[in-house]
């Protein structure tokens, strides 16, 4: 480029500042330094930018509101930019490899004014400036031109604005253990979550627009179990729940891989746990891998996998979501009957699958069903418990996480089952033993037709017995009252 | 044998008042304990199980209440039939074709078209059918009963439905038994005008000479050895109809 032309480009640059300005809106640039105006005459327009050695190119421009409106407001743009100058050789052509080479350069800018001993007050910076090789440099997260007052917060339209300014970005830390933690956050995922319209402060407790406290942790993990306590705060319905599960006990027994609220519902990103039974199962499937397998091959698992069918009941329908139980406790096993029945005693969604709903009251109606039920009963009674037997229950012919159908190719399956049973109480059963088990099915004609006529007679036996006795006492009663 | 109208007649030997009030015992027991699992629904069944100890060791008090009942009945037949056969007791518990006359006769004399009831020998067609009642019940009540307590044992023998329908007997005429108790026998021997407020014949072994006329004449006859018709000239019935004036009456 000849002297003259640059001449006639700057002269240019003058002019359309001149001409410019006022469509610009002087109310805008009003108060701003001289030699800021000069700058704006070009980078004030949308368009100009630079471009880098490895392809990367950065938007130039400025906005000359947000900039008045910045701390930086009072400074000229030499103060930062101490090459450039509105005069003659004022606008070196400079290269840089690429735009992150060119934010570190921009950044030691930024040192000259705010010293380390200033940048460690905040725990975010002090962090960084121990490993400074590797820190992300200030203009990542503060754009020189943009930059509002921090103190307060007031500046900021919310709270998550403030904190994902920062949190935006790619950006971590290494505990103690050693493991590496990332502070992303995932701005899309909390605008989508149930949690959109709380604020940072509502679950991250201490951290305000001025407060940003170093805290301490050995390990994410630790972090995790502690940040689960603030959900409790609104959702104590459930914490208290939980306090009666198996989880919890677990983990008060010092088991920390017993999950806490953010394993299942997720942190940011939390939504609806029942919103989708498949996902929901799945993440209990994440630790307990081979049930969740098992029950992926069941009737029900199939149903939900395979066809999408929400109908059929996922791991918390059976364990429930928070108070989930020890699952071989005599307890829980005494509640089968009940749980099954949830579905199974539901005669508008059986008749969808052509089930009977009868089949639990058919249970719960005979020998076992009764006696178990009065243990349930006895329970709170001072009545020893110890010496009970346990008793036979839906899951232990039908299976438990991989229940089956009972007709067609699984049918001897079922019936083996059943037999293992009959045996474990009554030693010695046979292969007949199980007949005297009805199979769920009402007496009647063609099924256990002994059983039918027998409650068909007496059910006309007795009234005819005792109407003819009652007659024989009133007209007994009758005579004597004749003869006196 | 004179005797005079409130003089006592000795009917029941300390045997069979002992094997009675046993009997009512054990009966008692069973009912408790057995239509408790019945009616499992109940309130008061769940009070009677917790106050026995729970449903296993009420089941236990009722398998051996059984066994005790089914010793009774068993020492009962036994000594009926070597009564019979050795000592010549007189078979007075049989059914005969008189004891279905003796119904038709009483209904009628309750319909009011004979004028005294059906003349009964020492026990009357009422008693000797809740006698057999009680032993077939009971002979049934020990057969399913015992099906229900050794299920595995009979299922070797007999087709598995067999072990529900016993149960649906066992629970059946478990019902049919206690409600026959409950509304006949209680009735015919508390409430009953002629007996109330008590019949006292099994506590005591006595009937008054008064009621045998009324309910035994057959036998009172046979005691007195008087012809029958002498006996039922003082039926409080038959006086009724034949020396009360038309008008007095009723």
């Amino acid at each position: 480029m000849t002297e003259g032309k640059r001449l006639f480009v700057c002269l240019m640059l003058l002019f359309l500042v001149i001409a410019a300005a006022p469509m610009a809106g002087f109310s805008a640039e009003q108060g701003l330094p001289e030699d800021v105006l000069a700058c704006l005459g070009c980078h004030g327009e949308r368009g100009l930018s630079v471009k880098f050695e490895n392809g990367e190119s950065l938007d130039a421009y400025i906005d000359a509101k947000k900039f008045k409106a910045s701390v930086h407001q009072s400074l000229s743009c030499s103060s930062c930019h101490g090459e450039f100058s509105g005069q003659g050789q004022g606008h070196p052509v400079r290269s840089f490899r690429s735009r992150e080479q060119f934010s570190s350069k921009s950044s030691a800018i930024c040192r000259q004014c705010h010293a380390d001993e200033q940048l460690k007050r905040s725990p975010v910076h002090a962090s960084l400036l121990t490993k400074e090789s590797k820190a992300p440099v200030c203009a990542s997260c503060h754009n020189p031109h943009t930059l509002t007052s921090v103190a307060g917060g007031s500046k900021f339209s919310s709270e998550k604005d403030q904190c994902l300014r920062c949190h935006q970005h790619a950006m971590g830390i290494t505990l103690r253990s050693g493991d590496k933690v990332s502070l992303k956050v995932d701005a899309a995922a909390l605008e989508g979550s149930v949690h959109a319209k709380l604020g940072c402060y509502d679950c991250h407790f201490g951290f305000s627009g001025s407060q940003h406290p170093k805290r301490n942790f050995n390990s994410p993990r630790d972090f995790s179990i502690a940040q689960s306590e603030a959900c409790r705060r609104c959702h104590f319905d459930k914490y208290t729940k939980t306090l009666e599960s198996i989880h919890y006990t677990l983990l008060s027994q010092g088991n920390l891989k017993a999950p806490v609220c953010t394993d299942c519902h997720g942190a940011h990103t939390v939504v609806q746990a029942r919103a989708d039974k498949l996902q929901s199962s799945k993440r209990c499937g994440r630790c307990h891998q081979d049930i969740f397998g098992t029950y992926t091959k069941s009737v029900h698992g199939t149903a939900l996998v395979q066809d999408h069918n929400t109908d059929v009941p996922i791991c918390a329908d059976c364990h429930t979501a928070h108070s989930i139980q020890g699952a071989h406790t005599q307890d829980y096993r005494d509640k089968v009957p009940e749980i099954c029945g949830k579905c199974h005693g539901d005669g508008t969604l059986m008749k969808k699958y052509g089930i009977s709903p009868g089949v639990v009251n058919s249970y719960l109606q005979d020998f076992h069903g009764v006696t178990l039920k009065l243990y349930r009963n006895q329970k709170d009674a001072a009545v020893p418990n110890g010496s009970r037997k346990s008793i036979a229950t839906c899951v232990d012919c039908h299976g438990i996480h991989d229940i089956t159908k009972t007709t067609g190719p699984t049918t001897n399956l079922v019936k083996a089952r059943l037999l293992k049973r009959c045996q474990k109480c009554h030693p010695g059963a046979t292969d007949e033993f199980p007949d005297a088990w009805l199979s769920h099915y009402e007496p009647s004609l063609t099924n256990a037709p002994l059983v039918f006529l027998i409650n068909l007679t007496y059910k006309f036996f007795i009234p005819f017995m005792l109407i003819g006795l009652i007659l024989q006492i009133l007209l007994h009663v009758w005579r004597y009252a004749v003869n006196r | 044998m004179a005797t005079t109208p409130h003089s006592q007649i000795k009917r029941f030997g300390f045997g069979r008042i002992i094997e009675h009030q046993l009997n009512a015992l054990v009966f008692a027991m069973l009912v408790i304990t057995g239509l408790s699992q019945r009616f499992h629904e109940y309130r008061v069944s769940h009070w009677i199980i917790k106050t026995l100890g729970g449903v296993d060791t009420m089941r236990i008090i009722h398998r051996y209440s059984g066994i005790l009942f089914a010793t009774l009945i068993v020492v009962h037949i036994a000594a009926g039939i070597y009564g019979v056969m050795k000592k010549h007791w007189p078979a007075s518990m049989m059914i005969n074709v008189n004891d279905f006359r003796n119904a038709i006769e009483n209904l009628s004399y309750y319909f009011g078209i004979t004028n005294h009831p059906a003349l009964c020998d020492r026990y009357d067609y009422k008693q000797k059918f809740e006698y057999w009642g009680v032993i077939a019940g009971g002979f049934l009540m020990i057969a399913t009963g015992l099906i229900l307590w050794f299920p595995v044992a009979v299922a070797r023998i007999l087709p598995g439905e067999f072990i529900p329908a016993a149960k649906a007997a066992h629970s059946n005429e478990a019902l049919l038994a206690f409600l026959v108790i409950i509304i006949w026998h209680i009735y015919n021997s508390i409430f009953s005008p002629e007996v109330f407020p008590l019949d006292t014949a099994i506590f005591t072994g006595k009937i008054s000479r008064e009621r045998m006329v009324h309910e035994h004449p057959l036998e009172l006859a046979s005691i007195e050895n008087v012809p029958v018709e002498d006996i039922i000239k003082h039926h409080p019935a038959a006086r009724a109809d034949n020396d009360v004036q038309p008008g007095e009456g009723a």
